[in-house]
């Protein structure tokens, strides 16, 4: 029964303020931009090449008409033709998707069924759960989506050397190439809202908090900076020597660095060696680091720092990503985790991978 | 003509239907807001915090259960993106938030007292209050949408109420 209190809360706050007409309108069309159709399951061959043939048309048809709107900055004809750069590429279990940038040209197998191999393309990476991918073309960010939904570009002013999708899919940061600079941006998943962060970083692939809500970056003077999207605030984390690679924890705010001879978690060294990747499987920081000529060492610690296991890989380590750790022997790459070993990728003798990203 | 259900519309909304998607916002934008509001206390971080809740969710309809119902997971999104935006506030800052200035309706001088009482409540009573009587969600529902248990949400409201009543109490004695 209601007290005579909780009438009078009653009605003092519905009285409280109604939201203004012009913030819903806002709102739905952000919500709606953020609408994700639920991938059609795989229905055979015929269906396949269907989505292949149509996702093609659609790169094709769209990427003309954003660049003869000049807002993409690629070009077609002879200088791109496009040649298949990888023989096989499966994904390993767990994963939605592969994007991978092989002699500098983009390499996309989604379970979704999309497919799209040859694109000349300086990064790459896939939104969660795969639907999407963001690519560097030309002088362009440039994302693509297998279901027929129009793609955006976003003029970068370089080349885009970096990209990391948030978590949640809302926003993407990327690092640009931009004369003497390399720049780093953030954009809606949109490709709505683009902003400056930072005129002057280092060229390494920015890493999202859990929550969406930051991210961190190597600054121009080699720390680790997390910055807070909703109050636009830096915090400086530094070890003395240069930052080269940094990555969040998948939940929580653990934030593990690399310089060039150790991992750093929480402020304490936890492994030595050259260290090739650095990333988390499941809620354990995964180091590879190059000890001498035996094969690189995956080691693996827990939140407080402690070693809780270690396994080897043969050839070098490429990448932590996806739940995996990608390493390269001679031609072939492979999703490697303590418990399993699979051959994701078969790459041309002698082709240069610098991207790869399981999602 | 029958509205259609809220399941008929996430079903459509998760194929990608944006009219359902949009039947579902201005169906729940309102309470999304109200909510938003109910918790930060101020405008400008509902509109945000609403927005964004429905960003989220629309993001994740993939994802969602379509036997659950949409609305209390809506709010949950929201009440939680509103909670961790004042507790990083707070982190940052290290100050205490400031009351809820936009709570005052400009018309409501009639119980200013009450008012006064319900901004003077901690964040986590506030919310529940707020959710309760200014929302109209059941403890229930307030429970699913804070993640926290029932019977912590009725102690909650308990104490707020409790509070409140000695706070407009001693304001009428003095």
């Amino acid at each position: 029964m209601s007290s005579e209190l909780e009438r009078r809360l009653e009605g003092l706050l519905a009285e409280a303020p109604e939201p203004e007409v012009g913030a819903g309108e806002e709102a739905l069309h952000r919500a709606l931009h953020a609408l994700l159709p639920v991938a059609a399951p795989r229905r055979g061959a015929r269906t396949a090449v269907l989505v292949f043939a149509a996702a093609v048309v659609l790169l094709a048809v769209a990427a003309g008409s954003l660049a003869a709107a000049g807002a993409l900055h690629v070009s077609f004809g002879s200088k791109t033709k496009q040649r298949p750069t990888t023989t096989q590429l499966s994904l390993p279990a767990g994963a939605h998707g592969i994007a991978a940038i092989v002699d500098g040209r983009l390499t996309v197998v989604t379970k979704g069924g999309f497919r799209l191999q040859g694109l000349r393309a300086t990064a790459a990476t896939l939104s969660p759960h795969a639907l999407f991918v963001a690519a560097g073309i030309g002088r362009s960010l440039v994302a693509l989506a297998p279901d027929g939904r129009r793609p955006w570009s976003q003029a970068a002013g370089g080349r885009v050397i970096a990209i990391a999708w948030a978590p949640d899919a809302i926003r993407i940061a990327y690092v640009v190439h931009a004369g003497r600079h390399f720049v780093l941006h953030v954009i809606w998943g949109n490709g709505k809202h683009e902003s400056t962060i930072d005129g002057s970083v280092r060229p390494v692939q920015p890493s999202w908090r859990a929550d969406s809500l930051a991210f961190a970056y190597v600054g121009a003077g080699g720390k680790a900076i997390v910055y807070d999207l909703g109050h636009r605030k830096r915090r400086v984390f530094g070890p003395h020597a240069p930052v080269t690679r940094l990555a969040f924890a998948p939940v929580g705010r653990t934030l593990a660095v690399a310089t060039p001879g150790s991992a750093i978690l929480g402020g304490k060294t936890v492994a030595g060696g050259d260290i090739e990747a650095l990333g988390w499987l499941g809620g354990r920081l995964v180091v590879a680091s190059e000890l001498g000529v035996t094969p690189p060492l995956v080691r693996i610690f827990a939140t407080d720092g402690l070693q809780v296991g270690s396994f080897r890989v043969p050839g070098r380590a490429v990448a932590v990503t996806g739940g995996y750790v990608v390493a390269r022997r001679g031609q072939v790459l492979a999703a490697r985790s303590p418990a399993r070993s699979v051959s994701i990728l078969t790459v041309p003798p002698k082709a240069t991978v610098t991207d790869v990203a399981l999602g | 003509m029958r509205e259609p259900s809220d399941r008929d519309l996430v079903r459509r909304a998760r194929h990608g239907d944006r009219e359902a998607a949009a039947a579902l916002f201005r169906r729940y934008w309102r309470d999304a807001w109200r909510a938003a509001f109910a918790i930060t206390g101020r405008r400008s971080l509902a509109d945000d915090v609403a927005a964004d809740g429905f960003e989220r969710a629309f993001a994740a309809l993939g994802r969602f259960d379509e036997r659950r119902p949409f609305g209390p997971w809506l709010h949950r999104i929201v009440a939680n993106r509103a909670l961790d935006l004042l507790r990083a506030e707070r982190r940052l800052s290290d100050e205490e938030l400031p009351d809820t200035p936009d709570l005052a309706p400009p018309h409501a001088a009639g119980d200013r007292s009450l008012l006064t009482a319900v901004a003077e409540l901690s964040l986590e009573r506030r919310v529940v209050v707020v959710l309760r009587y200014g929302v109209g969600m059941t403890p229930k529902q307030i429970a699913d949408a804070l993640d926290l248990p029932v019977g912590t949400v009725n102690s909650r409201l308990a104490r707020a109420l409790e509070q409140l009543r000695e706070s407009l109490e001693v304001e009428h004695v003095e």
